[in-house]
């Protein structure tokens, strides 16, 4: 029974094809260093999940955000276990992903020919450190108002442009309900969106080139 | 980059997959058990810690010291050693130049070679600025002020309990215990105005929250209501304003159905016949709702102060103002109504001086007094005992 | 020797992914699956008496509406929720109070003097001045509420969830 179910979607979806092209592959002596860039991953889709079913409760607007949140917090059955994942896990995917460049620098492996998946992870650095600004907002309490306030500041420290990039991200002059719903749909949009297209491009870079070895005196 | 070089690089991958291992099942075995650990360290950070309540956005609050996510401290501490005419440099330029390095790396990094011993510079200048960035968050880490602790309603059944309690201290004295208004006594500035009561339908029917909250925050100060809110200079956050409002509609308003919870955490326990009342259980729940408004440091309370069990037995210019089985104590004269003069010969009024206590409440008062005045339940509950023990000793008939 | 190795290796490791999987899955799925339905199974009890207003103020023999509001908090946000009901006073101190809503499908009925009906701008169901069902499609009568008297003023029990 259940291996002609396994035939019928082989023969349509090509498993055995998938299993030899994703899974078994040939690499390195592997290491647990190496286990940092899945662990990312990982973090990533728990933030995924949990920051999808935050929204079912959160709404982003001033007069309902903070309380919306202490409603989840204390009204909603787990919300704290929800919440608790979602706070811990961006602390966690920062630290987790420096670490992992880190890794990458020190054996080097962003040399030829992984030159260009250095170039994407160090992008997605880049849009981790961003989804924790735009989602240190959105609870829209005292640390949230007051660190945003000194974060879009800084961007207005620039020469010339500064102060019009600080309008543009709080949309306006005042940290308002339109930096709050744009930091929010940045949050679960855009960023999102950029984050799992260029995960998507690195790990197919990965596959491609394969898993770089640990550098051997020689090297 | 020549052609040779790349030829020796894939020969040496090649090398070393030989002697490698198969991406199933050999490192996702290892990619399973380190993200199983992570996850059953979100859990335990989630279950074990939580996430700390925060105060609700106040952008009044000047005492607010401002501090961004744990890993932006660095970039924060960075920030102070730069004068104000070089801040651009700190927070554009040498960010900027990190960023773009950063991505740019492996073009900046010409050294063929990937052994640790053949990167002396790269290794040690990336060291550096990691050493850099961790010792930067720790100086802001240890340069930080804690944050003052405020408190937070989760819910709001808690708000509204929070709600009572600011309502006590901050309105009781001019609006009275339940808002019922009436002639002030004994508030410097507006002895004898009349307030017509808050907690009436009228009232309750016509204001919606944002009308409370606005007259809480800014005051009437043409009819003698100072401003509350920070942003007039008062004393409460949006916050504490917000529970007020939501005590006084759940309260008050016959359309609102107070929350079980709420209105049990706010009932004053009942005391049954034989039980001994205790300062932490019964006297503190009347004191806190009727008496502290008036009662607390910086009113003219002749520096009678009813905020801790202390403060109760031993403050005050008259002290003692309650002696452990003194029926005659004056606070226990003044709330039963009967006016008394102290050592000077200056009357002290009855208390509190617009409306009097429920008989129940000056009942409590008066046992807990004659019974001594125990501080916790567990001293009251003593008490009880051996008041009820030696009666029963007594009556045993002796042979 | 060697083979028979990885193989019973790699079913080592299919079964501890399996294992650590699933928990994983009921570690944070269970809790959604009751972090979504909570909503649901909270339903806020109302019962209390709600005030008409004095008994006299009700003519006799014609059915008046009469509406009030009642707040609830759902979730983080009060709702105020407005409920009409119409009066009958059939005789002096015989009344009946009904509600408004069609047991139908909930739209709200009006009283239509010319027929002396309840008639349902939905699906034209019809209502008696009692509530009873004259035609269309509702399943049952139109709501009664207990009602009672104190000092001349009317009172009716409202209970809800």
């Amino acid at each position: 029974m259940w291996s002609k179910v396994y035939d019928w979607l082989d023969e349509r979806l090509g498993l055995e094809d998938l299993y030899k092209g994703l899974l078994d592959r040939p690499e390195p002596h592997g290491n647990w260093w190496n286990t940092l860039g899945s662990a990312s991953l990982f973090i990533f889709i728990m933030q995924g999940a949990t920051g999808i079913f935050l929204t079912v409760y959160y709404t982003p607007s001033p007069d309902h955000a903070y309380d919306s949140i202490q409603y989840i917090m204390n009204g909603v059955a787990f919300g704290w276990l929800i919440r608790g994942i979602h706070h811990w896990g961006a602390s966690l995917m920062v630290l987790v992903v420096f670490i992992h460049l880190l890794r990458v620098f020190y054996t080097a492996s962003y040399k030829y020919p992984r030159e260009l998946t250095w170039i994407i992870g160090s992008f997605l650095f880049l849009l981790t450190l961003g989804m924790g600004f735009t989602g240190y907002l959105l609870p829209w309490n005292q640390r949230a108002y007051w660190a945003t306030t000194v974060g879009t500041s800084i961007a207005g420290t620039v020469p010339f442009i500064g102060p019009f990039i600080e309008r543009a991200l709080r949309g306006g002059t005042d940290i308002s309900a339109l930096t709050l719903s744009r930091f929010f749909s940045a949050h679960i949009w855009m960023l999102p969106a950029l984050l799992t297209a260029l995960i998507g491009g690195h790990l197919y870079l990965i596959m491609r080139h394969g898993e770089s070895q640990f550098p051997e005196l020689d090297d | 980059m020549n052609e040779e070089y790349k030829k020796k690089v894939h020969k040496k991958y090649e090398k070393s997959l030989r002697k490698g291992e198969r991406f199933w099942p050999d490192s996702i075995y290892k990619d399973l058990l380190v993200s199983f650990a992570i996850f059953l360290l979100l859990v335990g950070l989630a279950t074990f810690i939580g996430v700390k309540p925060e105060p609700k956005v106040d952008p009044n609050d000047a005492a607010y010291v401002p501090r961004p996510e744990w890993y932006f401290l660095f970039l924060f501490q960075f920030l102070k050693y730069f004068p104000g005419s070089l801040e651009w440099v700190g927070a554009a330029l040498i960010p900027g130049v990190a960023v773009l390095s950063l991505i740019l790396l492996p073009f900046l990094d010409k050294n063929p070679y990937r052994h640790y011993s053949k990167r002396k510079v790269a290794i040690t200048v990336m060291s550096l600025i990691v050493v850099g960035i961790v010792a930067l968050t720790g100086v802001a880490v240890a340069t930080t002020p804690p944050q003052e602790e405020v408190a937070v309603a989760g819910s709001i059944s808690e708000q509204i309990v929070q709600g009572q309690d600011l309502y006590s201290v901050y309105c009781v004295e001019c609006h009275g215990a339940e808002g019922e208004g009436g002639i002030i006594q004994g508030v410097e500035g507006l002895e004898g105005v009349e307030l017509k009561p808050i907690s009436s339908q009228d009232e309750m029917y016509t204001r919606n929250d944002g009308s409370l909250f606005d007259i809480i925050s800014y005051g009437q100060p043409n009819l003698g209501m100072p401003p509350f809110g920070t942003s007039f200079g008062g004393e409460l956050p949006p916050g504490d304003i917000d529970a007020l409002v939501a005590f006084m509609r759940y309260t008050w308003d016959d359309r609102a159905e107070l929350p079980p919870e709420a209105a049990q955490a706010s009932a004053i326990p009942a005391l049954g016949p034989d039980e001994v009342p205790s300062y932490e259980v019964h006297i503190q729940a009347i004191s806190k709702r009727y008496c502290v408004s008036c009662h607390r440091t910086g009113k003219k309370n002749n520096n009678y102060l009813m905020g801790t069990y202390e403060d109760i037995v031993s403050s005050g210019d008259n002290a003692p103002v309650v002696v452990a089985g003194d029926a005659n104590s004056i606070l226990l004269q003044v709330i039963q109504r009967h006016a008394v003069t102290d050592a000077n010969g200056n009357e002290i009024g009855v208390m509190p001086p617009t409306k009097e206590l429920k008989p129940e409440y000056v009942d409590m008062f008066v046992r807990w007094v004659m019974a001594g005045m125990p501080e916790t339940a567990d001293d009251a509950a003593a008490l009880a005992t051996t008041a009820t023990a030696a009666p029963e000793a007594e009556a045993t008939p002796t042979p | 020797m060697a083979s028979s190795n990885r193989v019973s290796r790699r079913d080592f490791v299919k079964v501890t992914t399996a294992v650590l999987s699933t928990i994983m899955g009921a570690v944070v799925g269970l809790p959604v699956i009751g972090y979504l339905i909570d909503p649901a199974l909270k339903a806020q009890k109302s019962d209390t008496w709600i005030p008409l207003g004095p008994l006299e103020n009700y003519p006799i023999g014609k059915p008046t509406l009469f509406t009030f509001t009642r707040s609830k908090v759902n979730g983080w946000e009060k709702t105020v929720n407005s409920y009409g009901v119409f009066v009958l006073q059939k005789s002096k101190n015989e009344v009946t109070v009904l509600s408004n809503v069609c047991t139908h499908l909930s739209c709200r009925v009006n009283w239509h003097e010319d027929v002396q009906e309840y008639i349902c701008p939905c699906h034209d169901a019809q209502f008696d001045a009692d509530g009873k069902v004259l035609g269309g499609p509702p399943p049952r009568p139109l709501d009664k509420y207990e009602i009672k008297v104190e000092d001349g003023d009317l009172f009716i029990h409202f209970v809800e969830g």
